[in-house]
């Protein structure tokens, strides 16, 4: 069986690398990556805004905002991309290409997920951080700016890589939708060779375990390294000083 | 300067501010002091309206703080109000310089070169140029205390408000940082400083206000309250100090 996958995957590698381009449309697992990496690209500007929304004591923000995380929280992903893939070509008048309704109906979700763990990183801060920020006479906005958001998003960055490897695994739904993706390949794989389903679902669940497991690493060691930093360690990663001198001074 | 009065605040349920009238000069050190949970902190913490209040008037300049102000007004307040924390509150992502900078540059627009110029000049009056380029957390509580120090001067305001600066200092660090609130008194800087460092109070302060549970109980100058305090609770409060 061994023997069998490696065949596979000989013959067929490049169809779950890149799909059928440059004969067809760019599919394959970098198709997959592309649209994790837009997903969540885009997905993370909103997720700070629903956050900023969410901690707003305008009901105006607030509440929308409230009502959407609770909504997307609320239906599974699956409804989400059937609803997507129906209501928006009503909307405009016009079918879209599997890939951009996938890549919305992401942006959409991992948006709402995100600024739950982007609101949680802002709350978590100490509240004399603000306090000293308005003290000194920044707006909230600029306070938010300057002082919470960097510090925030530096400590939710293992978060947002976990959020990055869900989203990752949440690609392959788009094969309900014909998204040529890595789980659309394998698909159209075992159409081809029709004997060998278990084998080919093994690789794709085997590629998807190496990079998801990869990330998931680099996240507990970007979460370590935070952690220490936290302790006065390690100087943090952000501003002009020199890492080198800043480190010997840190250890001693 | 700073004039409390009639304020009132209210946790809920729970009075922290009780009818407080009093009065801080142009270039006079006021001393805070009472036990804990008197209201020193909320009081201190209402001159920049970090604390609303419910009723009464808090002015600063002749300014009433806590009126209907635009919040661009209320900025440019509390710009003018240098403000030091108990817990330094020095922001953890930034350099010692750029902690100092920071608000120069982004509130009143100070040009980078000339900010980082005034910055160094403060860093070098409490004696910490050379850790301009280190991190908070490679300071020790004094150190960090004095960049806090530095960073709230750096917005050259008329007034320092000091919200306990050395109550969460280990004893051998707590002099270094009075020692630069000392320098600043010199100076003829408008400061109002909570603290239960009674001799620095003594040394320091041109008056010395007692507070117990919400109220300013006795006014006076340092010689008078030490040695022949008025009433009963704060008599009580420095014979306990004294035990001690």
């Amino acid at each position: 069986m061994l023997s069998n996958m490696i065949t596979i995957i000989e013959d067929n590698w490049l169809l779950l690398l890149i799909g059928q381009y440059p004969n067809g449309p760019l599919g394959g697992i970098v198709s997959t990556l592309i649209l994790s990496v837009l997903g969540i690209v885009l997905a993370f500007p909103l997720s700070v805004l629903i956050a900023l929304a969410r901690l707003s004591h305008w009901k105006v923000l607030n509440w929308p905002a409230t009502a959407l995380v609770y909504i997307v929280r609320g239906v599974p992903l699956l409804m989400l991309i059937l609803l997507v893939y129906f209501l928006v070509p009503l909307l405009i008048g016009d079918s879209v290409p599997g890939f951009v309704t996938m890549l919305c109906t992401l942006v959409i979700y991992e948006g709402a997920f995100l600024s739950e763990i982007v609101r949680g990183g802002i709350i978590a801060l100490p509240a004399g951080q603000m306090d000293a920020a308005r003290a000194l006479g920044h707006s909230h906005v600029g306070a938010m700016r300057y002082v919470i958001l960097p510090q925030a998003l530096y400590n939710m960055m293992p978060s947002i890589l976990s959020q990055f490897v869900s989203t990752i695994k949440e690609t392959t739904l788009g094969y309900v939708i014909n998204v040529p993706e890595l789980t659309f390949a394998a698909s159209q794989l075992n159409n081809r060779l029709l004997t060998k389903p278990f084998e080919i679902f093994a690789i794709l669940a085997i590629v998807y375990f190496i990079v998801c497991w990869s990330l998931s690493e680099l996240a507990n060691q970007l979460e370590q390294r935070i952690a220490r930093q936290r302790l006065g360690e390690d100087p943090p990663e952000a501003g002009p000083s020199q890492p080198g001198t800043a480190r010997i001074q840190g250890a001693i | 300067m700073i004039r409390f009065s009639h304020v009132n605040k209210f946790y809920g349920s729970y009075q922290a501010l009780v009818d407080v009238n009093a009065t801080v000069n142009k270039g006079e050190v006021v001393v805070v002091c009472g036990p804990s949970g008197s209201g020193k902190s909320t009081l201190i913490r209402t001159v920049n309206r970090l604390e609303p209040i419910q009723s009464g008037e808090v002015l600063f300049d002749g300014q009433n703080v806590h009126a209907e102000l635009k919040s661009a007004d209320l900025n440019r307040l509390r710009a003018r109000i240098g403000f030091v924390f108990q817990n330094f509150n020095l922001f953890p992502h930034l350099s010692v310089l750029e902690n100092i900078m920071l608000s120069p540059v982004r509130v009143n627009a100070v040009k980078r070169g000339d900010a980082s110029q005034t910055a160094m000049r403060l860093l070098d009056r409490v004696g910490l140029a050379h850790k301009a380029k280190a991190y908070p957390a490679q300071l020790s509580g004094g150190q960090q205390q004095r960049v806090a120090i530095a960073r709230a001067l750096a917005m050259e305001p008329p007034v320092m408000l000091f919200d306990e600066p050395t109550s969460s200092l280990d004893p051998e660090m707590v002099g270094e940082v009075l020692a630069v609130i000392r320098s600043l008194a010199a100076d003829g800087m408008t400061m109002m400083c909570v603290t239960h460092e009674m001799n620095f109070a003594r040394d320091v302060a041109d008056c010395v206000w007692f507070m117990d549970a919400g109220k300013i109980l006795e006014i006076g100058a340092p010689a008078d309250f030490f040695s022949n305090p008025q009433h009963p609770r704060a008599q009580r409060f420095l014979s306990d100090l004294h035990v001690r």
